[in-house]
């Protein structure tokens, strides 16, 4: 047992704190919902970072790294499918890459657009390019990605030779390592606003009414890590279905308070917060939300009912 | 990162739970209820530990040269989690291998640990830990009690409360005052607890018998070779203690073995089928192994030789928050548990709600990370 850093994987965040450094200290006012780059993306599709995910020496536990720090920035780029579900399918499958479970259609996808490669979960594992006609961006939407409704299905799609179970494995770790970097970010970012702000003549982090309740999202944001972080390594559906029903349940015990902390401020546009809150708040139903995590760890860890 | 055990450290494991189904008694699980601080488990710890000392696994991860064999923190992990998880045969002794000892080799006068390391290596010491008093529980650096230096003793008056261990222990680490700085004029003494002028009175508790105690001082002469430290060091010396006792409980793992007993007894009885208990209980088993790896990454700075700082309380909530869950997962599905229907289950009970309160408080726990994991500005005093 050892869960240190190695030192490529230093040596691959290192190389992404680089990348990442001018995106941290982009101006955030007044950016929307949701907040993209396609200079980011290009960036990080040229470095390869990815792709490392491919590689057998650094595998899916420094994708999952990578993803975790990828999430952290305030924009929103397509890097945890693409990085962790992709090496399943193989190098041939263009991004972005946007996961839709068959049984329910109607949701939101993140990084849906024209020429978007669609990967279908149900009993099989398909995928597909999608065209203009079956896409309708929802502009609107109260989410911190792009978003948009996928009208539906075509019949003839890729078949991947990828068990689903596998999928959904990858998926959920995907799902906890980028809700790790949000959380981390989003409470970064809460810290140093109510360290700012001051009320009765203290900063509001002086309150203890605020101060545990950071306290005990650190302890919640550093759980949701290590166990994404585990399951990228062992890449076991249990730790995986764990890592993202601790996830969205951290999400959901958090989000909230964040913006309550703020004040008034946690209601506008112009603190960026919601670029990563707003985010998890999509993350948060995915493979059927926390009860259906939940019944898929309780499933793997314990056998059927 | 390699979340898998070395094939050493699993075979570490494996030899301690051989010893253990080997050496506890068929009765175990309900003899175990006795609780650790109880007469009939601390009797039973004194066999238990020699025999531990003679097979070499009492103290593995102290250095060579005082009786140890140098073992990595992991095999100390390993230790600790197969000790607890089976009910802590050793009673009190765990703190004298997880902090009592380390703090005697990093602190002790040479006097002092010829004197007292042998008794703990061999499996026969019991030490208690005279910290809190009725006037200062979480806000220790307000305690009272006095040692005034005469001649060549102390002369020691005050009071001690909720001190485990005390009614057994023959020596007490006992913090009081000798200088009127509120940290810096706190010492340690070393105390005999059948010096006279002490008084110990046990206090009826919930989480097992014998565990809770009064400790009265009452004009109690101790020589200055008692002192442990230097005067006014005490406040050093215990952060150096706490480090090691704030992990040194593995209650993740008893945590995590009270799930799946109680998950394999509810589908004994077909109460596994509804989707409420199992999404309950895999919650339950998200924060256990949130706070097993967040425990994990603070082993790997100690196993690095690495300084371990304020995240330890960040691992020590996060056990609380898996304790609580178990707890309250037996108690919604399976009560008759807590009615001796499932001796083991009781056991987890009534140690569980310990988790949150000794050793430092869950809030104090909050206020460490708040002030040094977030670096949020202090709370005015």
């Amino acid at each position: 047992m050892d869960l240190s850093l190695s030192s490529d994987q230093i040596a691959v965040l290192d190389a992404l704190d680089s990348l990442a450094k001018p995106y941290e200290a982009a101006p955030l006012h007044g950016t929307g919902f949701a907040l993209t780059d396609p200079g980011l993306d290009r960036a990080l599709a040229g470095g390869g970072f990815l792709d490392v995910g491919f590689d057998p020496d650094l595998g899916i536990a420094t994708a999952g790294l990578v993803v975790e720090r990828l999430a952290r920035l305030p924009q929103a780029s397509e890097a945890a499918s693409s990085a962790i579900v992709r090496p399943l399918l193989g190098d041939g499958v263009g991004s972005p890459l946007c996961m839709v479970e068959e049984d329910k259609l109607l949701r939101p996808v993140r990084f849906l657009r024209e020429g978007a490669t669609v990967v279908v979960a149900g009993r099989s594992v398909t995928s597909f390019v999608a065209t203009a006609g079956q896409v309708r961006a929802e502009p609107e939407a109260l989410f911190g990605y792009p978003v948009a409704t996928l009208l539906s299905l075509p019949e003839a799609r890729t078949d991947h030779a990828v068990d689903a179970a596998l999928l959904r494995t990858h998926w959920r770790i995907a799902l906890a390592a980028e809700s790790a970097g949000l959380l981390a970010a989003a409470l970064a970012s809460v810290c140093a606003h109510t360290t700012e702000r001051q009320q009765f003549g203290r900063p509001l982090a002086s309150f203890q009414g605020l101060r545990h309740r950071l306290a005990e999202a650190q302890v919640r944001t550093n759980g949701v890590y290590w166990l994404a972080m585990k399951a990228a390594a062992t890449l076991d559906p249990a730790d995986a279905a764990l890592a993202a029903l601790h996830a969205q349940e951290t999400a959901r015990a958090v989000v909230y308070d964040f913006h309550q902390f703020m004040g008034a401020m946690g209601m506008t546009l112009e603190h960026p917060l919601h670029l990563w809150t707003y985010r998890l708040k999509l993350l948060a139903g995915e493979l059927g939300g926390r009860g259906g995590n939940a019944l898929a760890a309780a499933e793997t860890l314990w056998g059927s009912a | 990162m390699n979340f898998a055990w070395t094939a050493e450290e699993a075979a570490f494991r494996q030899r301690l739970k051989d010893f253990l189904a080997a050496t506890l008694p068929d009765d175990w699980e309900r003899f175990s209820q006795h609780g650790p601080a109880s007469p009939a488990l601390t009797e039973y710890a004194r066999a238990f530990c020699g025999k531990l000392a003679e097979d070499g696994l009492l103290t593995p991860h102290w250095p060579v040269e005082i009786g140890g064999q140098g073992l990595d923190p992991w095999h100390q992990t390993i230790l600790a989690e197969e000790m607890w998880v089976a009910g802590e045969p050793r009673g009190g002794q765990y703190m004298n291998v997880n902090w009592v000892g380390p703090t005697l080799i990093k602190y002790g006068s040479p006097a002092q640990q010829q004197r007292y390391l042998p008794a703990i290596t061999g499996g026969t010491a019991l030490w208690c830990q005279g910290f809190s008093e009725p006037g200062s529980g979480s806000d220790l650096a307000s305690l009272r009690t006095r040692a005034e230096r005469v001649g060549e003793d102390y002369h020691v008056n005050g009071q001690k409360i909720w001190t485990s261990y005390a009614g057994l222990a023959d020596t007490c680490f006992l913090l009081c005052r000798t200088g009127e700085d509120r940290k810096k004029g706190i010492s340690i003494l070393l105390v005999p607890m059948d010096t006279p002028g002490i008084t110990v009175r046990a206090i009826p508790s919930l989480i097992g018998e014998g565990d809770i105690h009064e400790v009265f001082f009452d004009d109690v002469r101790v020589p200055a070779t008692a002192l442990f430290g230097d005067e006014g060091q005490a406040w050093e010396i215990i952060a150096f203690s706490l480090v090691n006792e704030r992990l040194g409980i593995p209650r993740y793992r008893l945590a995590r073995a009270a799930r799946d007993r109680a998950v394999a007894v509810l589908k004994a009885q077909g109460g596994w089928s509804g989707e409420a208990v199992r999404i309950e209980a895999a919650h339950a088993a998200a924060l256990c192994e949130a706070a097993r790896t967040a425990s994990y990454a603070i082993v790997t700075k100690r196993a690095q030789g690495e300084a371990v700082g304020p995240e330890s309380s960040s691992a020590r909530f996060a056990t609380v928050m898996a304790e609580r869950r178990v707890a309250e997962f037996v108690v919604e599905y399976l009560p008759e548990a807590l009615a001796d229907a499932h001796p083991y289950l009781k056991m987890h009970h009534q140690r569980g709600i310990v988790a949150g309160i000794a050793a430092g408080a869950a809030e104090i726990q909050l206020n460490i990370i708040a002030n040094d994991v977030l670096k949020l500005p202090r709370e005015p005093r």
